[in-house]
């Protein structure tokens, strides 16, 4: 790694987690090694000391029943067991009675006072004829007429001490660094995962839409992001083919009755019939209407699909319907159509009226251009098995075959048989985009007909408020 | 009638107002927010006509200070904005009509003419009559030359609504909007066949037609 990066690698995601879980991993071993250290060395030291102030006890009793004498022949006895203990008694005037060793190693205290006194002694080495040097710990104390000290050697105690305090070090150490590499190695798998997402949404950037994030199957926050990431790029796509392919239907569309125009206008301008002209004029301006209303068709549908401005209110849907029914029955009766209405009872959905009438409108206006005469049209407005609000039209046309159905929804899409009848070819595109602004959906389905005219149903099913 | 329009598009203005010249109607254009405040207040119009969005003083804020300084005559806002909530808008600055972008010559007219008429008619009436069609509105009776006709509540409605603009061509977008409340156009002709089962009450028996389509336009009522 060259020094020159390091700033670089300092901003990442993966260093700081690796020095956060390095640094909580640091301390809580620092706990556990203090407790540790506490219950062994420390222990030990507390234990000798302890042993130190009884023996001392001890020996301060044989001076208060026996005197000098007393002490004199303890300490002797004592001393001639070999214990782990060493004892030296001196005199007031410092000249040694009886003891391990020849002098004090610290000055005395005043009478009746004790001091402790770590010190260093050269100890006998049997083995090797050299004596060694060893350190020690004493207690010193001036009684009325002498000056007793016991001390152990604190050699063993002081290796043991020693080492646990260098494995606790050298443990400290390796700890930290393992806990660094786990912090890096489990930090860098998440930003891993990150990476490829980056990655994913640059390729779309750079404007391949058919690029997907990966997908694991683990489950876990990256698969659900990717998931999610994957859904938007998905509908993203949808979107861009469709305006894409809406852009050239709106040329497709709109070439026809402009090239018409386009001729009439011509016709009418070499037409030396006095009527011609006019006639021509008063058609043409149909024909602009025609295109007019596509366009209109076109906002109002974008408008819809880019999040309806429209005011959502808690209505009563089946009001809607009531005056569908009432404004297109007398159509059906003129064309031959038996109609039928039927809703029940407080059908309340989160709804912008306007859009949800005008997305029915559609749909029935489809029924009764689709529907030969003699036929029927039901509109119906309940609710669904599962609780949703259902509104449906239902005729005994001769309906969309279910392949094609859901093209049928796209935008522009008029399939074959209907290419004849006049219509933007939105209307189902807008009432599949009103009742997805209502968190809702427009299903296709069979009419329940015969074979032959099977019928068509549409319905909007939306969330029951 | 004398209209202002008041539009920034002058190629959009000039439309207005040969439109509305045809029509017989007076017009008189200013291209900026403040100063067709100015004109506007000047009290010579019959009606106004108003873009929503003008340089200097949007249409909305326009039309709030016309209104808060007393200004009386009616206007319509012209917009390209035209969902539910812009109309609101529109209706809550004091409009009283909302004409969205792009639309029919007719329908202008139309519109500006049904202004002309409800400013000189601020009297409550409880009676209309057209002819020998008399409608209580209290009552919510119809008869014609002392026969009572039988109407549906949206056929009322349909035939006061002809009887408020009589003399006057009403199109079937403005029927779509202010008898069904509708802002959308279906495909199908639902309005000609309401009109034309109002006609067969109205008319039928009788000599003399008093509902005539008027072609390419809509609909008048007339005696």
């Amino acid at each position: 790694m060259k020094i020159g990066r390091l700033p670089a690698l300092v901003r990442t995601t993966t260093f700081r987690l690796a020095l956060l879980h390095a640094s909580i991993f640091i301390l809580f071993s620092a706990s556990l090694l203090a407790y540790l250290y506490y219950e062994t060395a420390g222990h030990l030291g507390r234990q000798a000391d302890s042993e130190l102030t009884a023996e001392f006890r001890q020996l301060s009793e044989a001076y208060r029943l026996g005197g000098l004498d007393r002490l004199n022949q303890s300490v002797g006895e004592r001393a001639g067991r070999g214990g782990k203990f060493f004892y030296l008694l001196l005199d007031p005037d410092g000249h040694k009675i009886a003891g391990d060793f020849d002098v004090l190693p610290a000055v005395a205290p005043p009478m009746g006072q004790v001091v402790d006194v770590p010190f260093a002694y050269d100890a006998p080495n049997i083995l090797e004829g050299q004596p060694s040097r060893r350190s020690a710990a004493g207690r010193i104390s001036r009684l009325s007429d002498c000056v007793l000290m016991v001390a152990y050697d604190r050699g063993v105690l002081g290796e043991m001490n020693q080492r646990i305090t260098d494995v606790v070090w050298r443990s400290a150490a390796v700890g930290f660094v393992l806990s660094l590499i786990g912090g890096v190695v489990i930090s860098r798998s998440a930003a891993q995962r990150a990476e490829q997402l980056a990655k994913t949404t640059e390729d779309v950037m750079g404007g391949d839409l058919s690029r997907r994030a990966p997908v694991f199957g683990s489950g876990d926050e990256f698969d659900r992001l990717s998931e999610q990431l994957n859904a938007m790029l998905a509908k993203l796509e949808r979107l861009v083919m469709s305006s894409r392919s809406a852009g050239d239907s709106i040329a497709h569309d709109l070439r026809s009755p402009l090239t018409r125009l386009r001729n009439r206008l011509e016709a009418g301008l070499r037409d030396t019939n006095s009527d011609g002209p006019r006639t021509a004029l008063a058609r043409s301006i149909d024909d602009v209407d025609g295109v007019l209303d596509t366009f209109n068709a076109i906002l109002r549908l974008s408008r819809v699909q880019a999040g309806a401005s429209g005011s959502f209110r808690r209505t009563n849907v089946a009001g809607i319907t009531d005056e569908l029914a009432e404004l297109y029955q007398p159509v059906c009766e003129e064309k031959g159509l038996a109609f039928q209405y039927s809703h029940e009872a407080d059908l309340f959905v989160l709804a912008d009226k306007d859009l949800i009438a005008q997305a029915m409108a559609n749909l029935v206006d489809n029924a009764v251009k689709y529907t030969p005469q003699g036929g029927e049209i039901r509109l119906k407005a309940n609710r669904g098995l599962n609780g949703d609000i259902e509104l449906s039209v239902t005729d005994s046309g001769p309906g969309i075959p279910a392949a094609d159905r859901e093209r049928a929804i796209e935008r522009f899409v008029r399939l074959e048989q209907s290419r004849s009848e006049p219509g933007s070819g939105l209307g189902l595109s807008l009432a599949a985009a009103v009742a997805e602004a209502h968190a809702g959906r427009l299903v296709l389905t069979d009419g329940g007909g015969p074979p032959g005219k099977p019928g068509l149903s549409a319905m909007l099913a939306l969330p029951a408020a | 009638m004398r209209v202002i329009v008041i539009e920034d598009d002058t190629d959009a203005a000039a439309f207005v107002k040969r439109v509305l010249n045809e029509a017989g109607h007076a017009v008189d254009i200013c291209g900026d927010g403040e100063s067709g405040l100015n004109q506007a207040r000047s009290g010579e119009y019959d009606a106004l006509v108003v873009d929503r969005m003008l340089p200097g003083m949007d249409g909305l804020k326009l039309l709030k200070s016309y209104r808060d300084g007393g200004g009386r005559a009616p206007a319509l806002f012209l917009s390209a904005l035209g969902e539910v909530d812009h109309r609101v808008e529109g209706l809550q600055a004091g409009g009283d009509d909302y004409l969205v972008k792009p639309y029919a010559p007719s329908e202008l007219v139309a519109r500006v003419e049904a202004l002309g008429r409800r400013a000189t008619g601020d009297i409550p009436t409880t009676k209309l009559a057209v002819g020998g069609l008399e409608m209580d509105l209290l009552a919510r009776t119809v008869t014609r030359d002392g026969r009572k006709i039988d109407l549906q509540p949206r056929e009322f409605r349909l035939l006061e609504f002809l009887m408020r603009h009589a003399g006057q061509v009403v199109t079937r977008t403005m029927l779509l909007e202010k008898v069904w409340d509708y802002h959308f156009d279906p495909q199908t002709n639902v309005i000609d066949v309401h009109v034309s089962r109002l006609r067969g009450k109205i008319d039928k028996d009788f000599e003399r037609p008093l509902l005539h389509t008027v072609r390419g336009a809509g609909y008048r009522l007339e005696a």
